[in-house]
């Protein structure tokens, strides 16, 4: 049975026209660009033409892009970074409650090395408030890092207003934009962005490759130090094949994004549509307009998210949810506390996030499926009463 | 490994749980456990005639080992003396169940909690039952009332548009607290009214329209403080029922004077 798979905010497969452009870099030109001979000043050309590239792909100069090991080193290096960089001009950081794992965890990092933490909370859809935003900004203030959208909730955030707010107050953005790159134009310059967080899997390239744009005036303490690669902010031989690959990625968004989102959004419209009609008692969670097109997220009243998940396992679908007992910390989704969920409420969530290989009539497959394994749960639980809800 | 990577028999009783349902009658007692934090919540119903376990049924809502566990102890203890089933240990049920992911193991020992619990409430059935948890909430100031006031602390409601989009929380305090429960719904999806008791003690029209609608009632919560920067950003909640603290992100709380309440009581 071929699965659906309606969780490509987890993992994406590599588009097989990626895969073909990676091919001749791994035999045919292997060279290391560090090297002066012949094969090395071909690496260096193909290097510094995918720059070029990707760095048009969110209007950046080719000498803003520094290539990584993925989106968690760049954030690593975007934070730490700029933090180490800044000690001496203030030591206090603001990011958002919502912010990705690795974000939340860098900040717990600079915590125990000195630097204050703001964690900006938001509304119950998952935006933050530009006065609120203003009201946490002191003169110690080197740093804000709020996504450009939500990995789980999908919400938006108000990027522009963000990037107008720290300009204003002189203060660095930093801006993680995994979850939206592909879905959303993004542009550095009209944003008014000084540091964006990017991954090549998110845009169906190979994994194990990260850009960090960093704003030309801006400077960093390099965390890898070894042979002076990437101008010296992050050593580490280039990655030749898999840049070649994520050029490739960004041509293929170029001719075909504009198409592709529309279509991610006929399918999130069907599912958010069909799901909240069909399934008594239950929520989206997010933000009805400020959303990604391709995120679909609910909860259920009364039922847990992993037995939700184990359930449409056995159905062959695949889908995320937010339930502590899928966590390695048995904690539910600090995205979902954040909005004020109940714990009991963030444990029956699920995520769907479709992508460039679902095909019609997947949706509406699991919009089939799904209210009879609500209905399964729910009489196994004993929160869901139906006297309740007559 | 994997949190969710669970044996054959796992699945097996999780696919199809036996036992499922509740109980009613003379020689039925049930036990409860759950943990809000990670939360699984069990409920485990015995009948018992002469010291046996005749029959025996459940509801959880948990992962599926949650589910699995109460499943497979539902089979392990039927038939059996109330002695005997309160030897089961959680190993047991792990074993039977031919293992649990590591950090599952805690879901095999809520399964047992609450049939120790079932079996306790059981034999102390004809015993007086327990004065309820004494609470305080409305005879104090909660703290960070006075900070917050007006920073997303109401103690009346004069503009109902003030909430719109708000996330309210409310803690009951007589009829007048439900009708503006059952106001504010209409403008923001998120109203909450907590209580201290487990039931509501209100006018049984206003109870009928408070299930209807969409607000959320929390039971046996007490609200222990109000959290901020420069206005109100969450509640501490004290799960009176567990007897545990946990944060709620929130807007705004609006807290009735108690003399709404006595003026209604009289």
């Amino acid at each position: 049975m071929k699965g659906i798979y309606f969780d490509y905010q987890s993992s994406k497969p590599v588009d097989p026209r990626v895969v073909e452009a990676m091919l001749s870099y791994f035999h045919d030109k292997f060279g290391n660009p560090s090297s002066l001979h012949q094969e090395g000043d071909q690496a260096t050309e193909v290097l510094e033409s995918c720059r070029e590239d990707i760095a048009k792909f969110v209007n950046a100069d080719k000498d803003e892009i520094i290539f990584t090991s993925g989106a968690t080193e760049s954030n690593n290096l975007a934070l730490i970074g700029l933090a180490l960089r800044n000690k001496n001009k203030g030591n206090h950081v603001i990011i958002s409650e919502i912010e990705h794992i690795s974000i939340h965890n860098i900040a717990k990092f600079l915590e125990k090395n000195g630097f204050e933490v703001s964690r900006l909370p938001v509304d119950q859809y998952g935006r933050i408030s530009l006065e609120k935003l203003r009201s946490r900004m002191t003169d110690k203030t080197i740093l804000v890092s709020i996504g450009y959208a939500s990995n789980e909730i999908g919400t938006i955030q108000p990027v522009s207003e963000i990037g107008n707010l720290c300009r204003e107050k002189g203060v660095v953005y930093h801006s993680d934009a995994v979850a939206a790159e592909g879905l959303l134009p993004i542009d550095v310059k009209k944003n008014n962005l000084d540091l964006l967080t990017l991954s090549s899997n998110d845009i169906y390239g190979p994994k194990g490759l990260g850009v960090l744009y960093m704003k030309k005036s801006l400077r960093l303490n390099t965390l890898m130090i070894g042979g002076g690669q990437e101008r010296g902010l992050r050593s580490g031989t280039e990655n030749i094949p898999a840049i070649a690959g994520m050029r490739k990625a960004v041509k293929i968004l170029r001719e075909e994004m504009d198409s592709e989102v529309k279509r991610f959004a006929q399918y999130r419209d069907k599912l958010i549509r069909g799901i909240l009609e069909r399934i008594p008692r239950s929520h989206l969670n997010g933000h009805p307009q400020y959303r990604l097109p391709n995120n679909a997220h609910f909860r259920f009243d009364g039922i847990e998210g992993e037995s939700l998940l184990l359930s449409l396992k056995d159905q062959g679908i695949s889908v995320s949810t937010g339930s502590a007992c899928t966590s390695r910390t048995l904690e539910p989704s600090h995205t979902l506390i954040a909005l004020g969920l109940l714990h009991e409420e963030a444990h029956g969530s699920l995520q769907l996030t479709c992508g460039r290989f679902n095909q019609p009539g997947e949706a509406e497959k699991v919009i089939e499926v799904l209210p009879g394994v609500v209905e399964r749960l729910r009489k196994l639980s004993p929160l869901y009463k139906e006297e309740n809800f007559i | 490994m994997k949190s969710t990577q669970y044996s054959e028999k796992v699945l097996e009783h999780f696919r199809h749980p036996r036992n499922v349902g509740t109980l009613e009658g003379e020689n039925v007692a049930v036990g409860r456990v759950g943990n809000p934090v990670c939360g699984d919540l069990m409920e485990m119903y015995i009948r018992v005639e002469n010291d046996i376990i005749k029959d025996i049924k459940f509801k959880t809502f948990g992962c599926g080992s949650a589910i699995a566990t109460s499943s497979m102890i539902t089979e392990l203890v039927k038939g059996k003396s109330l002695d005997d089933a309160l030897k089961v240990t959680r190993e047991d049920v792990a074993n039977e169940l031919e293992g649990l992911p590591p950090i599952k193991m805690h879901c095999s020992n809520l399964a047992a909690d609450a049939l120790h619990d079932a079996i306790k409430n059981y034999r102390n059935k004809n015993k007086p039952a327990l004065a309820a948890p004494k609470t305080t909430e409305g005879k104090k100031v909660i703290a960070g009332e006075v900070e917050f006031e007006n920073k997303g602390v109401f103690h009346k409601v004069d503009d109902t548009a003030l909430f719109k989009d708000k996330r309210v929380i409310i803690p009951e305090r007589g009829d007048k607290s439900i009708e503006i429960a059952l106001e504010l719904i209409k403008l923001t999806p998120r109203v909450i009214l907590s209580t201290s008791s487990k039931d509501l003690s209100v006018n049984p029209e206003l109870k009928t329209k408070l299930k209807q609608s969409d607000v959320k009632v929390l039971y046996e919560s007490e609200i222990l403080e109000i959290r901020g920067t420069t206005e109100v950003e969450k509640v501490l909640i004290h799960d009176l029922n567990e007897d545990e603290q946990y944060e709620l992100f929130v807007d705004a709380v609006i807290l009735l004077s108690e003399a709404c309440r006595s003026k209604i009581l009289s």
